[in-house]
């Protein structure tokens, strides 16, 4: 070893033993847990506690909740990332035009729910959703749509819950968009503006392009952060109505803390780790495809 | 004159600093100057969490201790107190429900009680919950019957003075008052709520579970006509689908005729006192719950204190725990917040004596027994999302309470393990 190696070492030391120490350790307990019976009678006596394999994983794939809350979370991805990323990206598209002026207002005010409190504001929107009062069933009736029972009704819950969700977070892309859509070489727009191209074809061959690494950056963070999806559903309907709700972090959850099954929370947490690390190599590898990455 | 003044300036250089330097350490004197021992460490939920602070000034004066009252909100209670115990953060007393004592008790959280005089004189029957393997592990504070509060103005334009208190009756009744009232609704029956659906299960002889508590025994006639008539209720279009989030303001909608019967327990008087305004003493009542035929045994969220098993400071925690539990204290809280004694003394007082207070004390007699199993919380939920599914048409009955049966073995399989073994009795 070099002064030098000797060197980095010593200053990568501090930051190395706190990784091991907060997320290396953690993560293989975690890891241990999951192959143990740790529940509630583990709490009480510690020779309570047995191995038990793979076990946990069986008893998982055996609950129909756990496949209830599986595609609860799958229905939440499959909907809610097209749905955040395009509202953003269509914010930031029309934020972006030379003619909408006070646009710093407009980012402001935009940004604004990403920074609010989800509780507060999950309130606000369980008033809204309300079906007798609701100001959404209010405006509805003015076009002659029915009323809807948005939280009440197993089939519009999820819409319900990540017209909140979108509305809640779809600011925080549209910052990142804007700030890679005014890195769009205005001279090649020129350009193919003069070739002839219409909106779309210079949206599709030259923005989409140049935004394509943020694309997909903003893709597997909405991806990772829809698969670990909880507070909303925690604090708009507890999961219900006949746990049309429950997702895969909830189930861990209840599991976990409200239970004290440890063993079996474990196993979802590992279950959940392995969907978010394949679906994010997934769209790696998407992305080397088309040189994005 | 010049060296003077160097030294001067010196001087109170050194001064200045020396001052800056004690600071911290008088911040330290005023902090550890002013204060006497630790205050004792009480949680409790709900109201009784948010009204324990009236109680402790009397117990401070008297015997000098301060107490430190935090409250939990009930529906994060549970997991608050197994993490606390989990992580060594046990309060010194704490409020538990009584189908929580079991257990606590189970996983070394609370200690014996160390008298039998502090559990004297209480309400037959509420011991039962609390007492485990013939030792008793709290000291019952509150009962918590619950009865049907109604709408008295609603039910006489339906012809009735007081509601049916059997199950065929209640179904007339309802009709007769969705007929006067279309849009509204009669009952008013949380989907997530199971305490209803559990005395209705406890009322038609469902057991529940067998072989010593160690597998579900849903598939019975008994708890298919619980199951049934529960499910009923909702088909006829007496009840809304609702869960608690969607009923933001109970008492709200009641004043507001959305639902005339509420089966619910005895803090729903505070509530009531407290709106006055919107909905007045006169336009209320409250009478037993029905049952299938007539009233009968009625399972509730009763409560009870108990003291943590590794607090330092015990004879101080029993004695907080006499101080509230004591007939005075529990009277006072009854005038607070709705709370009915489970000290049969206290009851000899003229404030119990109220006719709306009737029904809850007649009530109290009759306590549903409820299955002594550590699972037995979550067991309830797992019912009540099992009628939830029937209410709204995913499962059939044959098939949810078929699922139900599968979940709980599954449930108690740890339980059946340790039962089998031995090492649980």
């Amino acid at each position: 070893m070099t002064r030098q190696e000797r060197a980095a070492w010593i200053f990568s030391a501090p930051v190395l033993a706190v990784i091991a120490l907060v997320f290396v350790l953690p993560t293989a307990l975690a890891m241990a847990l999951s192959v143990t019976d740790y529940s509630i009678y583990a709490l009480a006596d510690w020779a309570n506690l047995r191995f038990v394999g793979l076990g946990n994983f069986g008893d998982l794939f055996a609950t129909p909740l756990f496949w209830r809350a599986i595609g609860n979370t799958a229905l939440f991805a499959v909907l809610g990332v097209p749905m955040a990323i395009g509202t953003s990206l269509a914010v930031a598209l029309l934020l972006n035009d030379a003619t909408v002026r006070w646009k710093p207002l407009w980012r402001v005010l935009l940004f604004a729910p990403y920074v609010t409190s989800i509780v507060a504001t999950a309130v606000v929107w369980r008033f809204l959703f309300n079906e007798r009062s609701g100001l959404i069933n209010r405006v509805l009736a003015t076009v002659g749509v029915a009323p809807v029972d948005w939280l009440g009704d197993p089939h519009t819950s999820i819409p319900a819950i990540l017209i909140f969700v979108t509305w809640k977070i779809f600011g925080y892309n549209m910052i990142v968009f804007t700030a890679a859509l005014s890195a769009v070489p205005q001279d090649l727009m020129e350009a193919a503006r003069l070739d002839g191209a219409g909106r779309w074809g210079r949206f599709r061959h030259v923005t989409l392009p140049a935004i394509g690494p943020t694309l997909l950056l903003a893709a597997v963070m909405s991806v990772a952060g829809f698969l670990q999806i909880f507070a909303e559903p925690y604090v708009m309907t507890l999961g219900g109505p006949a746990q049309s709700t429950t997702t895969i972090l909830y189930f861990m959850f209840d599991e976990g803390f409200k239970w004290w099954n440890l063993g079996q929370a474990s196993a979802v947490a590992f279950v959940l780790f392995v969907m978010i690390l394949a679906l994010t190599m997934v769209q790696t590898r998407i992305g080397r495809r088309y040189e994005w990455l | 004159m010049r060296h003077d003044r160097a030294m001067g300036e010196q001087a109170q250089d050194w001064t200045r600093r020396a001052a800056l330097g004690l600071l911290p350490m008088l911040g330290l004197a005023g902090c550890t100057g002013t204060r006497g021992p630790e205050p004792l460490k009480f949680w409790a939920m709900s109201y009784e969490g948010d009204y324990s602070p009236m109680l402790m000034p009397a117990f401070t004066a008297a015997t000098g201790i301060a107490v430190d009252v935090q409250s939990l909100p009930a529906t994060a209670a549970h997991e608050k107190l197994l993490t606390a115990q989990a992580g060594g953060a046990m309060p010194d007393v704490l409020m538990l429900y009584n189908g929580w004592v079991q257990e606590f008790a189970t996983i070394g959280a609370i200690a014996p009680v160390p008298s039998a005089a502090l559990v004297a004189d209480m309400f037959p029957g509420v011991l039962d919950a609390t007492r485990i393997a013939g030792q008793d592990f709290a000291v019952p504070w509150s009962v918590a019957p619950q009865v049907q509060f109604y709408r008295r103005d609603i039910l006489a334009r339906a012809g009735y003075a007081a509601p049916a208190q059997d199950w065929d009756g209640w179904l007339r009744m309802g009709h007769a008052i969705k007929r006067q009232r279309p849009d509204d609704f009669v009952f008013m029956l949380l989907l997530n709520w199971p305490d209803t659906l559990i005395t209705m299960l406890g009322q038609t002889g469902a057991t529940m579970l067998r072989d010593h508590d160690t597998r579900g025994n849903f598939q019975t006639p008994e708890a298919r006509a619980a199951l049934a008539y529960y499910a009923r209720i909702f088909a006829e279009g007496l009840a809304p689908k609702a869960l608690s989030t969607e009923i933001q303001d109970p008492v709200a909608a009641f004043a507001q005729g959305y639902f005339a019967i509420w089966p619910t327990g005895p803090t729903t008087l505070l509530d009531l006192r407290r709106r006055a305004a919107e909905i007045p003493a006169a336009r209320w009542g409250t009478a037993r719950l029905a049952g299938p035929h007539g009233v009968g045994a009625v399972s509730g969220l009763s409560t009870s204190l108990c003291v943590s098993a590794s607090t330092p400071r015990v004879a101080e925690a029993w004695a907080l725990v006499r101080h509230l539990s004591s007939p005075a204290s529990e009277l006072r809280y009854q005038t607070m917040i709705g709370n009915l004694p489970a000290r049969l003394n206290a009851w000899a007082s003229p404030q119990l004596r109220a006719p709306i207070l009737a029904p809850f004390k007649e009530q109290m007699r009759f306590p549903a027994s409820a299955p002594k199993v550590i699972e037995w919380e979550r067991i309830k939920l797992e019912i009540q999302f099992a009628a939830e599914r029937v209410v709204r048409g995913v499962q059939t009955i044959p098939q949810a309470l078929a699922g139900l049966d599968t979940r709980v073995d599954q449930l108690l399989a740890k339980r059946r393990a340790l039962v089998e073994a031995g090492t649980l009795g």
